[in-house]
């Protein structure tokens, strides 16, 4: 599983007059969680449907392992994918259609009823793909995606219309497929869920690459140093003290806010002033609030 | 609490070569499904509808009710005709024929259907995804869908043809004729049957992988297959009035369906002016080849989002 790193070089797709990826260069590595971030129409499932041979890029390489996708031997014994909630035929059983799968692979049929109970679905399985939840039919396709117990777990919005129970459940496997050494590349509109799930990530906005890294990276990126939250009865003395190296802000209900210095070099002014301090909080962006400033007025409809 | 089992499932042993997995594959999605069951209860209907009719038919042809009718009369001498005529070995044989092959124009329909169902289920149930991320080389995956659509083809023929072959003897004992079905008239006319079960099916499934919409497809193909026939015949009928060359009527063989009529019916008497049953196949093939070849590029080409 250590050939399954991702690399995206140069990729390029256009509809019509949209850029809908442009020039978009990032990797992947194996063992880690890794998100793929961007606003709506960032380009983000056009990305991943030409890493996958869906769709013919117009310019640039998608590479797994070192290979595109097509070149793969049953390529679903190294990648697997969820790329849509509804991708399985009404009249259908899931069970069939995970055996409609492990066939067409050359796999044995029994790993069917093996990938149902990994996912917890196995009494499901044998009622027709109509009457799924959105939540069974997501279980669905991750059961197909791990049919060929691939070594590289591709998976688009794969929270969406999981209740809080089945979000655990996936952030657990999936860090657990992780931690085996694979490859997870997983796009989200969920930053909270990202922040909890994602080891790096890649953000996008508008076909480009805005940012990556692991989250701390990309979260001090837009840091600054950070922001220190401060309570204290001399905030005058304080405001004085920290004059030239820092900027100081009144919030309305009695703190000081403080950017600019760390809170240890906060806390030190204070001491060398003789200030009283009762709160000294550093405070950090959340990958939200820098994913929002990073992406600013590229999230248009276009 | 999840328990991920990781030990990789090994190729089953003894596995098929590629192409073969793909066709059971194939196949394995028709049978999961409902369809399978319903168009063969449809072909059953069909066919035993269509013997009916066929059987009474037949019946007047040989017996016209002249008693019912003024015995000199045109009507009553033009039937004593044909009564005559098909009394002959060679009326006979065409009648057994015509009853072998009972079920044959709603039976190509079903099995068009079929075919453009095959490929138009997995854009409508966007199911084209896993199918092609299973297998990148989308050429073996038509290729792959035209043997099965092909095998249910083949598969409604032998059902029609079973029930014609169970009814065709009980009929024409009850006629009092006597006529063998395993002359080479009848058994031609029953293998041309198969053949045109086969070409429909994979016509089916080239219009499909062209439209990919499943009800813009059935619209189509249904439209093409019941009036198209009659639209094209009117239309060469008219090109032929003002241009009065008898090569003209013979060329309507380029419609499908008149094609698929010129090939199944004997001694080019499918129309006034018709060719030789060999150019109805051929056109037919053509027609095939021309519609699966243009889906199979396109699908290769195309972006499947």
């Amino acid at each position: 599983m250590s050939d399954g790193q991702i690399v995206v070089s140069g990729l390029t797709k256009h509809y019509k007059l949209v850029k809908a990826v442009d020039n978009l260069s990032f990797t992947v590595q194996p063992g880690r969680v890794t998100g793929f971030l961007g606003p709506n129409g960032a380009g983000k499932t056009t990305t991943l449907r030409m890493l996958l041979n869906l769709v013919r890029p117009a310019a640039g390489t998608a590479t797994i392992g070192g290979r595109r996708y097509a070149d793969l031997p049953d390529p679903i014994r190294h990648v697997g994918a969820v790329l849509e909630a509804s991708s399985a035929h009404k009249g259908r059983t899931g069970r069939n259609h995970l055996r409609v799968i492990c066939r067409s692979a050359g796999i044995p049929l029994t790993r069917a009823d093996e990938v149902l109970e990994l996912v917890g679905i196995t009494a499901a399985g044998r009622r027709k793909f109509k009457g799924y939840s959105l939540g069974m039919r997501q279980r669905l396709g991750i059961a197909a995606a791990l049919i060929g117990d691939p070594g590289v777990l591709i998976l688009d919005e794969p929270a969406n219309g999981l209740d809080p129970e089945g979000i655990r459940w996936m952030r657990d496997l999936l860090k657990m497929l992780a931690s085996q050494g694979r490859t997870i590349l997983v796009s989200s509109h969920l930053l909270s869920e990202m922040e909890l799930l994602a080891d790096d990530i890649v953000i996008i906005a508008a076909g480009q690459l805005v940012q990556q890294g692991t989250v701390r990276q990309v979260v001090d990126s837009m840091a600054h140093g950070g922001r220190v939250r401060v309570r204290t009865p001399q905030a005058e003395e304080l405001t004085t003290a920290l004059k030239g190296t820092a900027e100081v802000q009144a919030t309305g209900d009695g703190a000081l806010l403080i950017t600019g210095v760390e809170a240890p070099a906060v806390g030190a002014a204070a001491l060398r002033a003789g200030v009283e301090l009762h709160e000294l909080v550093g405070e950090r962006p959340d990958l939200e609030a820098v994913f929002l400033e990073l992406t600013k007025g590229k999230a248009g409809i276009r | 609490m999840t328990t991920v089992q990781t030990a990789a499932p090994q190729r089953q042993r003894g596995s098929r070569p590629g192409a073969l997995r793909l066709i059971s594959a194939e196949i394995m999605k028709i049978r999961t499904t409902n369809t399978w069951w319903l168009f063969l209860l449809g072909m059953i209907v069909v066919t035993a509808l269509a013997f009916t009719v066929n059987a009474v038919g037949h019946h007047y042809t040989l017996h016209p009710p002249l008693d019912q009718i003024n015995q000199n009369s045109d009507a009553a001498r033009q039937a004593r005709a044909q009564a005559a005529a098909a009394n002959t070995p060679a009326g006979l044989a065409k009648i057994a024929a015509d009853l072998m092959t009972s079920g044959q124009f709603f039976g190509l329909l079903l099995a068009m259907i079929l075919g453009i169902l095959v490929v138009t289920n997995e854009f409508f149930h966007q199911t084209a995804t896993t199918t092609f991320m299973t297998n990148p080389h989308r050429t073996s995956v038509i290729l792959a869908k035209a043997v099965a659509a092909l095998l249910f083809g083949v598969l409604f023929w032998l059902v029609a043809t079973v029930l014609d072959l169970i009814a065709t003897p009980v009929f024409l004992n009850s006629e009092h004729v006597s006529v063998s079905i395993s002359q080479w008239t009848v058994v031609q006319s029953v293998l041309l049957n198969l053949v045109a079960f086969a070409m429909w099916a994979i016509l089916g499934l080239g219009l499909g992988t062209l439209l990919r919409s499943q009800i813009g497809s059935v619209v189509t193909g249904t439209v093409l297959y019941l009036i198209g026939s009659a639209a094209v015949a009117l239309i060469f009928q008219l090109i032929h009035n003002i241009y009065p060359h008898d090569w003209v009527l013979t060329a309507e063989v380029i419609a499908p369906a008149i094609a698929s009529a010129v090939m199944i019916t004997p001694g080019g008497q499918a129309f006034d002016h018709a060719p030789a049953q060999w150019v109805g196949a051929v056109v037919l093939i053509a027609w095939t080849v021309l519609a699966g070849g243009v889906g199979t590029w396109l699908t290769r080409r195309r972006d499947i989002s």
